[in-house]
């Protein structure tokens, strides 16, 4: 079965790790996912410069290494992104802004993709708050 | 068509909860994850809540998050990941109260 | 068959920025012709309320987003009746055209949508 993946909230946030865990369980179950949609504070979860406590997990940094070991496709919402100070080499550019903080895997687009998973996939699934 | 429904928030934080207990259809589940398995503490307001909307069989909750806060109980079924990702295609959709 | 997506929207409009992010959703899929339906609950219903100025908060008002929904194609528009009057808000006069649902309508309507998002 394919499934969608849309998440709100920033790495720091329990939710993120849920879905993450979700994720891999979706995967390791022989399903597919479409995509992975980050929305809102979710931006924030594909943020290059997260630095987190030495003695916490890098979500941050397991979202990069799971999408980049499975080639999945990520996007961020570039709404979203933008307002927030989540931005790729490009947009930085664009608007004179000092720093890029979202490199590849990661493809900053607008929510038709998130339309689009959500028309391709048998599930969307949404994590977000706590 | 049945709706899995997921909260995450504590539930006495917010109205999500009655929310979630006001759209339930007659087939919907609800899986309680994060803070919002707090309402599973026996004795506590929301779960006299749960048990008095006649969940049964169809109330989960995520076990991980059971565990981390020592909540003993036996009316929600707690699932790991694998468990959720079954019971998400068992439904016809899910529903996150984001 | 295309899928149909019904975005719930739960938050006040002066809150933070999701109600304006539902919204956004909402236009997204109204863009591609997709099927959509929005119901506001809760606090969601507070984005209704007619007269409203955010320029006193250097705010934008999102009456035009919210106008731009029939425009866009999102005609499938709902309300929750309790959430409206627990608010003090009157279905008379609200500032877009949904239709007034009570609590038991609501899992019947969510029953029609392929796909939820609550946000």
């Amino acid at each position: 079965m394919k499934f969608a993946i849309a998440v709100f909230s920033p790495a720091h946030a329990p939710s993120s790790r849920r879905a993450l865990r979700f994720a891999e369980a979706v995967l390791e179950g022989g399903h597919d996912i479409t995509r992975l949609f980050f929305y809102q504070d979710g931006v924030h979860s594909a943020s290059a410069n997260i630095v987190a406590p030495q003695d916490e997990i890098d979500v941050a940094a397991q979202w990069r290494a799971f999408i980049q070991d499975h080639r999945l496709d990520a996007v961020v919402c570039i709404a979203a992104a933008l307002r927030r100070g989540v931005l790729n080499q490009e947009e930085a550019q664009r608007y004179q802004r000092p720093a890029a903080n979202l490199p590849a895997p990661w493809e900053l687009s607008g929510l038709g993709q998130l339309h689009e998973a959500a028309q391709l996939a048998d599930r969307l699934i949404c994590f977000g708050g706590d | 068509m049945t709706t899995l429904h997921v909260i995450a928030h504590s539930p006495s934080s917010d109205d999500r909860f009655d929310s979630c207990l006001r759209l339930l259809g007659a087939k919907d589940a609800v899986l309680l994850c994060g803070e919002a398995v707090n309402g599973l503490r026996p004795g506590s307001e929301t779960a006299l809540q749960l048990h008095a909307a006649q969940l049964q069989g169809r109330l989960f909750a995520l076990q991980e998050d059971l565990h981390a806060r020592a909540i003993s109980q036996d009316y929600a079924k707690a699932l790991d990941y694998p468990g959720f990702v079954e019971l998400s295609l068992r439904y016809d959709k899910v529903n996150s109260w984001l | 068959m295309a899928k149909s997506m019904l975005i719930i929207s739960r938050q006040g409009p002066w809150g933070g920025p999701a109600a304006r992010e539902a919204l956004d959703i909402a236009l997204a899929g109204g863009a591609f012709d997709l099927e959509l339906g929005m119901l506001f609950l809760d606090d969601g219903v507070l984005q209704l309320a007619i007269d409203q100025q955010p320029m006193h908060l250097e705010q934008k008002n999102l009456s035009a987003n919210l106008q731009a929904l029939p425009m866009f194609g999102v005609d499938q528009l709902f309300v929750s009746r309790s959430s409206l009057t627990r608010r003090g808000l009157g279905e008379q006069a609200l500032a877009l055209a949904v239709e007034v649902l009570d609590d038991d309508e609501l899992s019947a309507l969510l029953e029609r949508f392929d796909h939820v998002v609550t946000l």
